[in-house]
């Protein structure tokens, strides 16, 4: 192959492609900056005592507390809070991962009666705002015993998770069903031919493959359950049973607002997502990228 | 003749019927084919329950008044008389036109919200497809400024409200780092979150700098689908990049476009939980939005349950609105270019 003069190799820049490489580095660069500054700023107010959080805008303390994080991971009780946390977050994630990987096998691969019609009726209740079934959500819940005074904890719980599985429903059945669709049907038909069936094509063959869509739905939904805050706030009754994110907000309630204490108690909240993140996230974005390209 | 036609037809059902009773057979063969949905029943089975049940509840309440003391259910339909009475359409005019505090409120809200929902979309579009680009440009992104670009994306919630909240204090960063580089006349004295004109942007900007992660994941997905021969080819005939942006990536990214506007316009109009824990509607309902409004009605310290579910409805008529649009605008081209 020639090489043709006009590619844009980067020995070949001309002076005006060189300044755009130049702008598009420098933009990535800022926005670099911006993504992670929170991050930095939080992590950096978590080791000033209070007076410096106010005072010192720089990101390096004068002198570093690390009291303040060991105080407030005793004061937050991060154990407990983080137990509550998973008990709720990991039966999502499992759920919604069984239950939308069925339904999005079925759109995806078998035939049935009215199945474009569910399809797209699922899909728009993508559009069907949360806020809007909060109220009766409360009401059907109490119905059902599953909040109020004589509420257990299991209840409770039981409660915030069924909920929050079906409110991740029609996202997880797009990226499932948009998965499946990717792979070749030959798989399933040859499968077919041989004898399995079709619950063996689900579960021998295409959830086995499904990998990178598991991780994505499974992701999604653990990052929305662990820092949902107004769903809990309205149904958890008992101090006791707080996820993280609201033993947050209770964390300091004194006149004066100790800015290095939330820091410190956000620092905790969000690390284990974070480190959650940084191992699965070749699979998360392999699965949202099937789904975006279908 | 029309006797003939009759008695053929007779037959006809005759021998359906006696296909259809013989064992084994047709309603058998009709059960198996369409066997294929007992994948989906779950899926449907829990939103029958815990979505369909609740969306029917929330249009009939918002037909009713009521506070929630005495009781009012679906099934049987129940409506106790002192706490809960039929309102018909008022609860609608209420918050519409006819109570002026509510309205003025609500119509404040909504204009909010209609802000929101043109800037942060429109933004996270713009920016995340500039910074795809430039990353797609740049060969494979470094995996360690990937990590860092969707960090907000992963802690979304009150530990970021938090940290962005003291960002915007008045002796925070962002009013320090102004002042340093001599722009201070655009630092906001009394906190950005605390100044009339300047709290709903500042929120505008935390939810902006949370969406772009996921949209530029979406883009950069996109960019790599499209043929690159297309580039070369449009070289050779002397286009210049904009052209090139104009008429190759973003015609053919309108699919991506079209998902992460459906998310943007979601979130402006869900996303109540931002100015919930930032701002709590202040200062002065400089940052009230319509969800606010209803978590108000429906929780808080409005309460009236009707009213709620109302405002609900009126919400979900706009976001099914404004989903129509997008979806006339970036979804019939997607059908066009792969045909």
């Amino acid at each position: 192959m020639t090489r043709d003069p006009l590619s844009l190799s980067i020995d070949g820049l001309k002076l005006g492609q060189k300044f755009w490489a130049l702008i598009s580095f420098l933009c990535l660069l800022a926005y670099l900056v911006i993504s992670i500054y929170p991050f930095l700023w939080m992590i950096s107010s978590a080791l000033k005592d209070n007076r410096e959080v106010l005072t010192n805008t720089s990101l390096i303390p004068k002198e570093i507390h690390w009291e303040i994080l060991v105080d407030v991971w005793n004061r937050l009780d991060f154990w407990q809070y983080f137990l509550n946390s998973l008990m709720i977050s990991v039966p999502i994630v499992i759920g919604t991962v069984i239950i939308y990987s069925l339904a999005g096998y079925g759109f995806s691969v078998t035939k049935f009666w009215g199945k474009e019609f569910l399809y797209v009726f699922f899909m728009g209740l993508i559009v069907v705002p949360t806020i809007v079934v909060l109220v009766p959500l409360v009401q059907e819940l109490r119905a059902f015993g599953l909040i109020g005074r004589d509420a257990s904890k299991f209840a409770t719980y039981v409660g915030l998770i069924i909920p929050a599985i079906n409110g991740g429903g029609p996202w997880a059945i797009f990226l499932f069903r948009s998965y499946f669709d990717s792979l070749p049907r030959d798989l399933r038909d040859a499968a077919r031919i041989d004898g399995c069936t079709e619950w063996g094509v689900y579960a021998r063959i295409y959830l086995p493959l499904a990998i990178p869509a598991i991780a994505t739905v499974g992701i999604t939904n653990f990052i929305s359950s662990w820092n949902a805050y107004v769903f809990p706030s309205v149904v958890i009754n008992n101090p006791d049973w707080y996820t993280l994110p609201l033993q947050l907000r209770f964390l300091d309630m004194q006149t004066v607002v100790q800015w290095n204490v939330r820091m410190a108690g956000s620092l905790i909240t969000v690390l284990p997502v974070i480190i959650a993140f940084i191992f699965l996230q070749r699979y998360y974005i392999r699965g949202l990228t099937a789904a975006a390209v279908k | 003749m029309a006797n003939s036609a009759t008695t053929s037809r007779l037959s006809q059902t005759m021998a359906n019927l006696l296909t259809a009773t013989r064992p084994g057979q047709t309603v058998w063969k009709r059960l198996k084919k369409n066997s294929g949905f007992l994948f989906v029943a779950p899926a449907v089975l829990i939103f029958l329950v815990f979505g369909l049940y609740t969306i029917i509840y929330s249009f009939v309440l918002s037909f009713f008044r009521w506070k929630g003391s005495s009781i009012f259910s679906l099934f049987p339909p129940v409506c106790e008389a002192p706490g809960c009475a039929f309102w018909g359409l008022q609860n609608y005019k209420d918050f519409l036109y006819e109570d002026k505090g509510v309205a003025k409120l609500f119509w404040m809200a909504m204009e909010n919200n209609l802000v929101v929902a043109l800037v942060v979309p429109a933004a996270t579009v713009l920016i995340s497809l500039l910074i795809a680009i430039a990353l797609n440009r740049a060969g494979r992104a470094v995996p360690l400024f990937r990590t860092i670009m969707m960090l907000p994306m992963v802690t979304s919630g009150i530990a970021v409200y938090f940290a962005w909240s003291s960002i915007y204090l008045s002796d925070g960063p962002l009013n320090a780092m102004l002042n340093a580089a001599g722009l201070g006349f655009l630092s906001a004295p009394h906190g950005w979150l605390g100044t009339a004109n300047l709290a709903l942007p500042a929120l505008m900007v935390v939810m902006i700098w949370s969406s772009v992660p996921l949209a530029v994941i979406l883009y950069m997905a996109g960019l790599q689908t499209i043929d690159q021969e297309l580039y070369e080819a449009a070289t050779i005939d002397g286009a210049n990049s904009w052209h090139m942006l104009w008429y190759i990536t973003w015609p053919l990214l309108r699919p991506v476009t079209f998902i992460i506007l459906i998310f943007a316009i979601n979130n402006a109009f869900q996303g109540f939980d931002l100015p919930l824990l930032m701002t709590k509607g202040g200062p002065a309902n400089h940052t009230q939005v319509v969800g606010l409004r209803i978590f108000s009605f429906g929780f808080g310290d409005d309460l009236q349950l009707g009213i709620a579910s109302a405002m609900g409805w009126v919400l979900f008529l706009l976001v099914f609105v404004l989903s129509l649009i997008n979806l006339r605008l970036f979804r019939p081209a997607t059908e066009e270019t792969r045909e």
